[in-house]
């Protein structure tokens, strides 16, 4: 109640109102974008979401974690090791599990037809081939992959981070070894 | 194979009501939830890993717990926020399209495109239906799910792995602080008489 209340209070200021109108933007975007963002919507689905996510991790985080200077060189080795090896493994995993599962789901959703192939078919669906019904495709896609990584973030994800992590260490170190010799 | 019951048409048109119409906030929902999920088998993959010393472990597990409350707060906040906004921004019309500026001129509301409290499919009504299957929501959708995208790659790969390094290794400092404590009472407490008279002997 009060958060809505305060909510409500922030929305409906003139202030903020006049902030939002002063925003210049009014025109339409040309038919590129147009194109661009509709293109968007048909193939980005939660796993290519997840490989776009782990790409830039690795383009960023490993390089957060080497700056990292309130720790010792070691602990920053084995940090930056994790944290790609972590990646690596969450994105692998995360993207095949989401992809297989949407698509299963896409498979089995067949509006009209029996038995196994509108098992995902909801009954208030009429036609399949609406955005709503694709991007419901890819809800109950996600949400099963969701529920088989409860069991692969420990099966393959951690067991393949600690993998990756241990490799990772030793070949630093090997390095290491190598030029100091 | 057939469906068992009620509960299962239920829960189809459950998710095809709650999220088929409203991608971004899909993307939101199950990416939390799949964070969540991720942190633990994480946290799991530190603790049964004996090739990481207990010392990079006092570091490493704190690492892994701001990570995951970091990852998921910040993931929940900046996501829904840069969304929340997009889609706002599209459907007052702020950000369009020709077809859909072009419609709105045409039903006379071209004074109130890009206002704070216009709303298309409000404002339009009935005549909604005319532009939302071609134009409307796909462009939308497209929007929603571009901002969602880009609201987890600001909060998962930017603001949380800075926030988490300098909260970690202050924790790493706080437990080896107290390792130290810990070892050098231990060195100067004898257990028993037979060990302090050992003391006393040397």
């Amino acid at each position: 109640m009060a958060v809505s209340g305060i909510k409500n209070k922030i929305y409906n200021s003139n202030t903020l109102h006049k902030i939002w109108n002063s925003v210049p933007g009014n025109s339409a975007v040309g038919e590129k974008t147009d194109k661009i963002f509709k293109k968007i919507a048909k193939v980005i689905t939660p796993a290519e979401n997840r490989l776009i996510l782990g790409a830039t991790a690795l383009m960023s985080q490993p390089f957060i974690d080497a700056r990292n200077k309130k720790v010792d060189q070691e602990t920053r080795t084995v940090s930056v090791a994790r944290t790609i090896a972590k990646i690596i493994a969450g994105t692998t995993t995360g993207f095949l599990i989401r992809r297989g599962a949407i698509s299963a789901v896409k498979n089995w959703s067949k509006v009209g037809e029996p038995g196994i192939k509108a098992l995902f078919a909801p009954p208030s669906a009429n036609r399949a081939a609406t955005d709503a019904y694709e991007q419901y495709q890819n809800t109950f896609g996600t949400a099963i992959a969701l529920v088989a990584m409860m069991f692969t973030n420990f099966l393959i994800d951690a067991p393949l981070t600690k993998f990756l992590t241990n490799l990772f260490v030793d070949k630093y170190k090997g390095g290491n070894n190598e030029t100091s010799k | 194979m057939k469906p068992p019951n009620n509960a299962w048409n239920g829960l189809k048109d459950w998710l095809y009501k709650n999220y088929g119409e409203h991608p971004g906030k899909m993307f939101l929902h199950t990416g939390t939830v799949a964070w969540i999920f991720s942190a633990l088998g994480q946290l799991t993959a530190i603790v049964f890993n004996d090739k990481i010393s207990s010392d990079q472990k006092a570091f490493l597990i704190p690492q892994e717990l701001s990570d995951a409350a970091i990852n998921i707060l910040s993931f929940y906040i900046v996501t829904s926020s840069v969304t929340k906004l997009a889609s706002k921004l599209v459907s007052t019309g702020k950000v369009t399209t020709k077809p859909i500026r072009e419609y709105l001129e045409k039903c006379g509301l071209k004074d109130k495109i890009g206002k704070l409290d216009f709303n298309i499919p409000n404002a339009l009504g009935d005549k909604f239906s005319e532009i939302k299957k071609d134009h409307y929501k796909p462009f939308k959708n497209g929007v929603d799910i571009a901002a969602s995208t880009a609201g987890s790659v600001l909060s998962c790969n930017i603001i949380t792995p800075l926030i988490r390094n300098s909260y970690a290794a202050d924790r790493q400092q706080y437990v080896l602080a107290q390792k130290r404590r810990q070892n050098q009472q231990n060195m100067y407490a004898p257990g028993s008489l037979d060990d302090y008279q050992k003391l006393a002997a040397m």
